[in-house]
């Protein structure tokens, strides 16, 4: 296993850095979530600090 | 400690030092480059040994990167973290640990650039008992950081601290591997690097491009986050697009040091990775650009009244401009023109005086009326004189180095009709004399809007106003700012329900 990993670490490296960014993307722009997520852009401006 | 009448009794001493240590650093650093410019045209003025181009040229770039522009990131993430997380620094002891510790680094390494201890690595030249003190002091600064996060009162953790922990955690892995190195002795200020040949080379290179990549981008970037929709009373423009912006970035730049050594011992293959990640990163870079701008969007009016905005939307325009200038300059055919040219210096400039120094500048505006609690800066006509000023430098900076590297590598390259070099080296110097001239003017100028920078600072802190009538145009006092960011917030909150 550990072997046919380092033969092939190029691409699996790859396909497995690929996947987990399309993953972020994917669960970033659910568009169920999108009210949520898009709330936490009013914590700068939430309270009433400087 | 931690609250004070049930509110966050946030810690703005640390904040204060940090800034204060900005602004002094700032015009070292800026000083020093003016007089390394001016050895360019003159090379007389390379007096002695201590003060050669060969020694000031490190102290020079240690000296706005590292010292102005560290302590900018230090001042301002321990300012955002605790007012996204509603908060308190976790351990003021270990806090003035970081600043004490990182102002004696910054003197270590710069009396060893003088007296010509050094790695001799580009934005890597202090000695290896530098190195392992800045380790120290980094690991702190990541534990203060992350402690202040886990006693977050917010459930999320803002993005603007995403951005400074990716600063702070890749940087200290970027230093660690960069700076391996075995010292003669203990007693010795002499090292050897473990890695040798082209290994070595890039090695450097993926440290000193993730140095511009994580230090001087997503740092700054947490900046933008944080003070750019503070200062405009509005939210960022899309949220998610800075998820993207922020996970984009952090997968892409680390893959883009390679083009730094395009044609070189480099095997092809990793050469032409460097280049095409480089030419990606066009993505996240304008994505981000965009986001902060659009945060005006709909109140554009507030660019005209408030000149410390404008330093703000200036920088993003600025890293949007060298941020296209470097994939640019990253493909092969066009580094075979710009490679070891000024055109190099001219980009980079770009990116520090127009991206990092701006948004540092439109940082320090806001933060110094709110921190010493003054109800505004004591002018700003002085800010707007300071931002025409920088700018018109900038620009005489940038375009004269690109009209020194082009020519230059132009000449480079020109051979005559038997196959000779048309030009010597020397013609080549020589030829770039009146650029050099105004690019140390352009320098000149941004130096003299920094002072004025000091002196509207210190008039700030010691209580005085111009008595200025567009100072009522813009939210400085601290009771405006909290209602107007207030009504926004709930006028933005509504927009959103509708959309």
């Amino acid at each position: 296993m550990i072997e046919w990993l380092s033969d092939n670490a190029g691409m699996t490296g790859l396909l497995f850095f690929f996947s987990v960014f399309c993953g972020i993307v994917i669960w970033a722009f659910r568009p169920s979530q999108k009210k949520t997520i898009e709330d936490h852009k009013y914590i700068p401006l939430k309270g009433d600090e400087q | 400690m931690n609250t004070l009448n049930e509110k966050p009794n946030y810690n703005d001493d640390i904040v204060k030092l940090f800034t204060i240590a900005t602004i002094f650093w700032g015009i070292v650093g800026f000083s020093v480059g003016l007089f390394i410019a001016l050895q360019l045209a003159f090379p007389a003025l390379n007096f002695g040994e201590y003060l050669t181009f060969g020694r000031l040229r490190p102290l020079h770039t240690s000296a706005v990167v590292f010292a102005f522009g560290g302590n900018a990131l230090f001042a301002t993430s321990y300012f955002t973290v605790q007012r996204t997380c509603r908060t308190r620094l976790w351990s003021d002891g270990w806090s003035n640990f970081t600043f004490w510790g990182y102002q004696f680094f910054i003197v270590l390494a710069a009396i060893g650039y003088v007296t010509g201890i050094t790695q001799a690595k580009e934005y890597a030249e202090p000695e290896w008992y530098a190195d392992l003190w800045l380790t120290l002091v980094w690991v702190v600064y990541l534990v203060v950081f992350m402690m202040t996060l886990k006693n977050r009162k917010e459930p999320h953790i803002y993005v603007a601290n995403w951005f400074f922990l990716g600063f702070i955690v890749t940087v200290a892995v970027l230093h660690l591997v960069q700076n391996i190195s075995v010292p003669v002795s203990i007693f010795s200020t002499k090292s050897y690097p473990l890695w040798g040949g082209v290994q070595s080379a890039m090695i450097q290179w993926w440290y000193a491009h993730n140095a511009v990549g994580f230090f001087l981008t997503a740092g700054f970037l947490g900046i933008m986050y944080y003070f750019v929709p503070k200062r405009a009373g509005r939210p960022v423009y899309s949220y998610r697009l800075s998820i993207l912006h922020f996970w984009s970035l952090i997968f892409m730049y680390i893959w883009a040091g390679p083009h730094h050594l395009h044609y070189t011992a480099l095997p092809d293959w990793a050469q032409t990775l460097g280049m095409t990640f480089s030419i990606m990163l066009w993505m996240p870079s304008w994505g981000g650009m965009i986001n902060g701008m659009m945060t005006l969007s709909g109140a554009w009016h507030k660019l005209r009244e408030d000149p410390v905005l404008k330093f703000m939307i200036i920088s993003l325009s600025f890293y949007g401009m060298s941020t296209f200038e470097g994939p640019l300059m990253s493909i092969k055919e066009v580094n075979a023109l710009s490679h070891y040219t000024d055109w190099t210096i001219g980009h980079v400039h770009s990116g520090a005086l127009g991206w990092v120094a701006f948004i540092t500048f439109g940082a320090v505006y806001h933060l110094v009326p709110v921190l010493w609690k003054r109800s505004g800066l004591y002018s700003l006509k002085l800010v707007n004189t300071h931002l025409w000023i920088a700018t018109i430098g900038i620009v005489l900076y940038i375009a004269a180095m690109w009209v020194t590297g082009i020519m230059e590598g132009l000449m480079w390259r020109s051979y005559d009709e038997l196959g000779f070099l048309r030009w010597s080296f020397v013609e080549t110097v020589q030829a770039k004399h009146i650029p050099y001239l105004i690019r140390a003017f352009g320098g000149l100028l941004f130096l003299t809007g920094a002072l004025i920078m000091v002196y509207n600072v210190v008039r700030t802190i010691r209580g005085d106003t111009a008595g200025e009538a567009v100072q009522d145009m813009v939210h400085d006092t601290p009771q405006n700012n909290g209602q107007n960011a207030g009504q926004n917030a709930g006028q933005n909150a509504g927009e959103a329900v509708h959309v």
